[in-house]
């Protein structure tokens, strides 16, 4: 698979047009409903290689705009998670400063 | 669902949150439309357009507070996120800086603009959206009200056929009937000629027989007369007298 190919999974007369928010592998357990003993084998059966991590990141890009973004009458909602995600990024990035302006010494 | 839930515990807000987003849309029906349709084979693939994800306060995932109704009841997720939010704000994990503050007055203005203009925006936005599906639809209706115009116009042309064809039956029933007519008057013709030829026939008869009659008769008493002597006259005078005065006498 090459930069800018469809997954190897992807099959045009199997699958269909491409559908960017799914994933065209083999479907494991989700992460929802794996049992705490199980999750070692479940982390140890995932890639980690880092086209792997791009492509869960596209496809959860994806998701979201197919959920909120696309749809015909879509709301101000993806507006104000831009608005939101970013200010707890931001929050997160500055932190180290922002903790400089805590007002009590014991807590 | 377990990891999260304890993840929740620990109070670890950033991944909390992250966990969270991912399950969040990761419930999402865009796969579970795909699946259903891959059933079908062909064109129905073909992922649909979703309806816009529910959200609680203008953009928190619905999935968020379903998440909580299971094991806290639909109360859950407010005092969860209260009794959060008063943990990070006692232990200033979260510090309320200058920016908390200049947040805050944004939020409400955002708040008051967003109720205030929401509607009418979402109006005219919606407006724009259906006036741009109309006349992206437009060619098409024309399309589909052309053909099925050209498909009445066909049933009616040949809905006229089937007329023409009656009506072609209908004009040789005329003929044959124009044909009986002429053929029953050629007939009543015929035999008016031949009853004026029998009843010349029967008329000459009939004068032939009274001239040959009255010519025997002319013919019969012309003999008689010719027959008749003076003498014979002379004795049927005198017969005529005698008697006559016979007559008298009685």
């Amino acid at each position: 698979m090459g930069f800018g190919d469809y997954p190897a999974e992807y099959n045009p007369k199997v699958h269909g047009p491409y559908d960017p928010a799914r994933y065209y592998g083999a479907a494991d357990a989700p992460f929802g409903q794996v049992k705490l003993n199980e999750i070692g084998s479940w982390i140890a059966r995932r890639n980690k290689t880092p086209s792997a991590f791009t492509g869960a990141l596209s496809r959860a890009f994806w998701r979201w705009q197919h959920k909120y973004v696309q749809p015909k009458r879509a709301g101000i909602a993806p507006f104000l998670h831009v608005v939101f995600g970013s200010m707890a990024l931001f929050y997160i990035m500055n932190y180290g400063k922002i903790s400089h302006h805590r007002n009590y010494k014991y807590h | 669902m377990m990891l999260s839930r304890i993840s929740f515990l620990s109070g670890q807000a950033p991944r909390t949150l992250a966990t969270s987003c991912i399950r969040a849309t990761s419930t999402s029906s865009a796969n579970s439309q795909v699946s259903q349709t891959t059933e079908n084979p062909g064109s129905s693939l073909r992922p649909v357009r979703q309806e816009p994800g529910k959200v609680r306060m203008g953009f928190i995932p619905e999935e968020w507070f379903q998440f909580f109704y299971k094991k806290t009841g639909v109360t859950g997720p407010y005092t969860f996120a209260f009794t959060l939010s008063t943990y990070l704000v006692s232990k200033e994990i979260y510090v309320l800086e200058h920016e908390y503050y200049t947040g805050l007055s944004l939020m409400i203005m955002w708040i008051y603009g967003i109720k205030k203009f929401g509607p009418k925006v979402a109006a005219a936005l919606d407006k724009e959206v259906d006036a741009y599906e109309a006349s992206w639809n437009e060619g098409r209706k024309e399309q589909t009200n052309t053909l099925g115009e050209q498909i009445s116009n066909e049933e009616k042309a040949q809905w006229s056929m089937e007329g023409q064809t009656m009506l072609v039956q209908a004009k040789r029933e005329n003929v044959a009937l124009q044909l009986e007519a002429n053929y029953r008057e050629r007939l009543i013709t015929a035999y008016g000629e031949v009853k004026k030829r029998l009843d010349y026939q029967v008329e000459k008869q009939n004068i032939e027989r009274r001239i040959a009659q009255k010519n025997l008769v002319d013919w019969v008493v012309s003999r008689v007369r010719s027959s008749i002597t003076p003498d014979q006259e002379k004795q049927n005078i005198n017969k005529c007298i005698s008697d006559l005065a016979l007559l008298a006498k009685a």
